[in-house]
């Protein structure tokens, strides 16, 4: 009972958050009933029993990816009438598109509940490990039979970090030694270093 | 066990990536000054993970020893082939470069290492032999290869090149994966041998569709008609030594990737993919031709060439057969010494600053002025058109030989006529050079190693190529077998 | 609990209801209460580290100090700038007290005394961590005004460079313990140096990663010297700026209830949580929740005397420290760390 609340609870959510991203006027509040939905997702996630996955879910999407996207949304000037300005102009392309789109979800349905399609059945379906946390089997699986692809996916993002950092980081070197300060230097410096007692004359002024 | 014969299988690739990690780290702390022995330690690397591969090439591996990662990860023959010509094209593109980027002061430290990450990625499709390992090598080749496009950043042109790429190729990679999810759903599996099993008998409507978007998003990748439109914009925009390498090593990767997705998943059903191989392979040699007519830069037309010359790779994957493969691979090998040597020549044209000259207008009288580069460029472009004594011939009439025992003879029919449209352009670069008044714009000395490969490919594409088929079709045979053999 | 409301004739369904609830305001008032007295704490030690008296008037010592203060700001009017987004101008103080609130139902009290015993709880805990910033950035942006936006920027910069490091300490302590679940983390500290002492923390290569995380926790939870957020000085009261009454109050207690959860969280993985500190039989005779509340109350000590003598950091340096000193630490810590077990414990 309690799980079948909750799972009403939650994909309604997600499907209204959804919903809100899309029709919210502030892009700020997009992000956050985005936000919204990704949390209600984990939820989910978490009623199939991959409490992993909705962990990560959360902790990554909400609580990293999110937060950029709320960072950068944040600090935009956004012109709001200018955004709504083509609506009108495109709104009949958009509603062409839309029905195009809707006819062949219900051809696709038809045709599916009609039987047309015969879905092939998965040729080495694997056993699941019996007793373990799900954590334990996707480390498992992740270590084990899909190493090779995971480490090469490491290497993935260590080159779309090396490729950010290239693209983006041209300027910053250009004048470096201007804006970079040296810590070690700033830490080492001592009074006698920086600091010079005088005793001017009464009236004569400082000579630096 | 497994575990320690596939670390062995895949010795080449675990060289290469941690020699770039290791020299990712020598560039972060010695900084841009480290980057030609950077790039030369990673030529190096390359040599090394040449040599490493070389024996399975000779030897002609194939079978299960070949098998890494329960059926993920594929060392035979074949992949050695590419894997061969991959690094000696990634070789080429770091040798051409510091030369290049010094005049820009844009030699970074990062080039050399995101080549070698590129090659790596290449290095895994050509093994791929899981829907899986597809995407992770595509997709590593396809990560460096964006940002090796806009790596002149302040030129607004390659900034340009490197954008489009990334949106396209995203947009492919997207096509590619839907393709992936249909095949994964109706076959049951992401495995290239079970999906073969999966799908003998009749084929499904779902599977077809999946096997027309894998081929669609490939097909962006080897920039095939019709999605090809990338491609001369790219070109042009990346700075050269990248072109040079964009129309080599990843060309070949992607080729190779396309031919064991083609028959080896989808052996059983030749039939069902031959006429999209077809389609393809025609669009792109009659636009590839056609198109490169009216273009004033030498690199866009290079491009259009290369659109060209892979109507003519695909003509050898579509006759399905081992004789198809070989020959497919014989033109790929003429055809990467015949880019690298174009791509070198079109580096070395260059006016008095020192700036890069591309229209084809300034090469005027060029035999006049620098008559060993003329000659150099003209042996390419007839070598390019397919004009006898050149090299370029073996490898089309290989393709076309195959094509007609396949009893694919209109298909071989349509791409001679086509050849000769294509010889058009390439002669009128020739004419432009040797009989035009000369304007004398190219003047600035080349660089040692520039001079160096292009002597080599010149000589490779002079008729002494011809010394080389013997052992080359004797490989070529070998990795096509290794190809179809059955697991 | 639910088997007693079963014993006592109830549907389990409404059992497990009603034993959760329960479960839920036995954590949450105590913990209300103990975030009243914690503050009165803090001011009297930041006062004596002054050489000052700090509260003394209302009721013996002061001690009704933080009752008076929360019936203060109760019969406050609740004042909602013109400017500001109302909606979520409100909704960003009750998100931070919610957030500080969810993160106590995976803490350990005892052996068995938990709320929530789920497998991966550990991660749960980071996760609601991470969802802590976005009280102070929509605070921030919805006051709509200039010193609480910088404050809401500050803040999830801090947060998102700190929490990396938080979890690679995490996957150290995770790794040695073999297990996400908090009760199976401190099971696994005991008798951990010798047979004789409980905690990770003494343990000579888990000690560096407690330092990291110890620092972590107060950039965590913008104490100071990482109180950039609220830096008085350059920013009057930072994301707070614009509040009052109660809402203001809902970001003092939430502030405070993640102190206090830092603090906990120090002591359930670092220190033995629930267990005494030596693994002697006669300590087990003084109740698990006491241990846990005595360590707790120590690192909430810790934390009033760092803010009393240190500093604070520089926006650049607190950046600096985030990810050039301590992620790389805590990278190479979990290199150690997974080594070290791989070639004893799993035998290379």
């Amino acid at each position: 009972m309690i799980q079948a609340f909750a799972f009403y609870l939650f994909a309604a959510l997600v499907l209204a958050s959804g919903a809100f991203t899309i029709l919210a006027r502030n892009p700020v509040h997009s992000v956050l009933w985005l936000i919204l939905a990704f949390f209600n997702a984990a939820g989910l996630m978490v009623i199939v029993g991959a409490e992993f996955i909705a962990m990560l879910l959360v902790i990554v999407y909400v609580g990293a990816v999110a937060v950029l996207f709320l960072f950068v949304v944040m600090m935009l000037d956004i012109d709001f009438a200018e955004l709504r300005s083509g609506l009108v102009r495109y709104f009949p392309l958009g509603l062409a598109i839309a029905v195009v789109l809707a006819a062949e979800l219900v051809l696709g349905v038809g045709a599916y509940r009609a039987g047309a399609l015969e879905l092939g059945t998965p040729a080495a379906e694997t056993a699941p490990l019996v007793g373990e946390a799900n954590i334990v089997s996707i480390g498992a699986l992740l270590y084990g039979r899909y190493l090779f692809l995971f480490e090469s996916a490491g290497i993935i993002l260590l080159v779309a970090m090396i490729g950010a950092i290239v693209l983006t980081q041209r300027e910053a070197r250009a004048d470096a030694g201007r804006s970079q300060q040296n810590i070690s230097r700033q830490v080492s410096r001592r009074p006698e270093e920086a600091t010079v007692n005088t005793r001017p004359e009464v009236g004569q002024g400082v000579q630096l | 066990m497994e575990l320690t014969s596939s670390l062995g299988l895949i010795a080449p690739e675990i060289l290469l990536s941690v020699a770039g990690l290791f020299l990712l780290l020598v560039a972060a702390w010695a900084g841009d000054r480290a980057s030609s022995a950077i790039s030369i330690a990673a030529c190096v690397v390359l040599g090394a993970a040449f040599f490493l591969v070389a024996p399975s090439v000779c030897a002609g591996a194939a079978g299960l020893e070949t098998v890494a990662f329960g059926g993920q990860f594929r060392a035979d023959a074949f992949a050695g082939f590419a894997k061969l010509m991959i690094y000696a094209a990634a070789g080429a593109a770091l040798v051409v470069a510091p030369a290049f980027f010094t005049r820009y002061a844009a030699m970074r430290a990062e080039y050399p290492v995101l080549v070698l990450f590129g090659t790596l990625g290449m290095s895994i499709m050509v093994s791929a032999t899981d829907l899986l390992t597809l995407y992770i090598g595509l997709e590593m080749q396809s990560l460096a290869a964006y940002v090796l496009a806009a790596f002149l950043r302040p030129d607004q042109r390659s900034a340009e090149a490197g954008l489009k790429y990334f949106v396209l190729g995203a947009l492919a990679s997207g096509i590619l994966l839907f393709g992936a999810s249909l095949l994964y759903g109706f076959t049951g599996t992401t495995q290239f041998e079970l999906m073969r099993v999966a799908m003998a008998g009749p084929i499904s409507t779902g599977t077809l569709f999946g096997i027309v978007f894998v081929l669609a998003g490939l097909a962006f990748k080897i920039s095939a008609v019709p999605f090809h439109m990338w491609t001369p914009d790219v070109y042009e925009g990346a700075p050269t030594p990248v072109t040079q390498f964009f129309a080599t090593a990843p060309k070949v990767a992607a080729i190779a990737l396309t031919a064991r997705v083609a028959l080896d998943a989808f052996g059983t059903h030749a039939d069902a993919w031959r006429q999209v191989v077809i389609f393809a392979a025609l669009a792109s040699i009659v636009v590839g031709a056609l198109g490169a007519i009216g273009q004033t830069n030498i690199k866009r037309l290079l491009a259009y060439s290369s659109i060209n010359n892979v109507g003519f790779i695909l003509i050898g994957l579509a006759a399905a057969t081992p004789q198809g493969a070989s020959a497919m691979l014989v033109y790929l090998v003429i055809y990467v010494a015949m880019s690298v040597g174009s791509f070198v020549a079109v580096l070395m044209l260059r006016d008095e600053d020192g700036a890069p000259v591309e229209r084809l207008a300034d090469l005027a009288g060029l035999s006049r002025t620098k008559p060993a580069l003329a000659f150099c460029l003209a042996a390419m472009m007839f070598s390019l058109a397919g004009i006898p004594p050149l090299f370029g011939f073996w490898g089309k009439f290989v393709v076309f030989q195959a094509a007609v025992q396949a009893d694919l003879v209109a298909l071989a029919a349509i791409g001679i006529a086509a050849s000769v449209i294509g010889a058009f352009y390439y002669i009128k670069v020739v004419k432009v050079m040797y009989f035009d008044e000369a304007v004398n714009v190219v003047r600035d000395r080349s660089d040692w190693a520039h001079w160096a490969l292009l002597i080599i490919s010149t000589a490779l594409m002079s008729p002494l190529g011809y010394l080389l088929t013997g052992p080359l079709s004797v490989l070529a045979d070998r990795a096509a077998a290794s190809l179809f053999f059955l697991v | 609990m639910t088997e007693t409301f079963v014993y006592w004739g109830m549907d389990p369904d409404w059992a497990w209801f009603l034993a959760t609830v329960a479960g839920i305001l036995l954590i949450a008032l105590p913990l209300m209460l103990a975030v009243a007295m914690v503050i009165y704490v803090d001011r009297k030690v930041w006062a004596a580290m002054a050489l000052r008296r700090g509260p003394n008037v209302v009721g013996p010592f002061g001690l009704l100090q933080s009752f008076a203060d929360g019936l203060k700001v109760f019969l406050q009017e609740t004042i909602i700038p013109t400017a500001a987004n109302k909606g979520l101008f409100l909704i960003a103080p009750i998100i931070t007290f919610t957030v500080a609130l969810m993160a106590w139902a995976v803490i350990p009290f005892n052996s068995g005394a938990v709320l929530a015993n789920i497998n991966v709880g550990l991660l749960y805990i980071f996760a609601i961590s991470s969802l802590g910033v976005y009280g102070v950035v929509i605070s921030g942006w919805a006051s709509n005004s200039k010193y609480p936006f910088f404050s809401a920027m500050r803040a999830s910069a801090q947060m998102i460079s700190y929490e990396v490091s938080i979890g690679f300490i995490i996957v150290c302590v995770v790794l040695w313990a073999n297990s996400f679940n908090l009760n199976a983390i401190v099971w696994a500290q005991k008798g951990h140096i010798f047979g004789l002492i409980n905690g990770f923390a003494f343990n000579p290569l888990l000690f560096p990663v407690w330092v990291l995380f110890l620092i972590s926790s107060l950039a965590e939870t913008q104490r100071a010297p990482f109180d950039l957020t609220e830096a008085e000085s350059e920013l009057v009261a930072g994301y707070q700026t614009e509040y009052s009454s109660m809402s203001f109050a809902l970001f003092w207690l939430g502030e405070y209830a993640n102190v206090l959860l830092m603090c906990a969280l120090n002591a359930t993985l670092f220190f033995g949580g629930w267990l005494p500190p030596l693994d002697i039989g006669f300590l087990y005779l003084v109740p698990g929740w006491i241990w846990l509340f005595a360590k707790i109350f120590f690192f909430f000590l810790v934390f009033s005397w760092i803010k009393a003598t240190v500093p604070r950091f520089r926006y650049d340096q607190l950046m600096r420290l985030g990810w050039k000193i301590f992620l790389p630490m805590s990278l190479i810590f979990v290199v150690i760390v997974s080594g070290f077990l791989m070639f004893t414990r799993y035998g290379a």
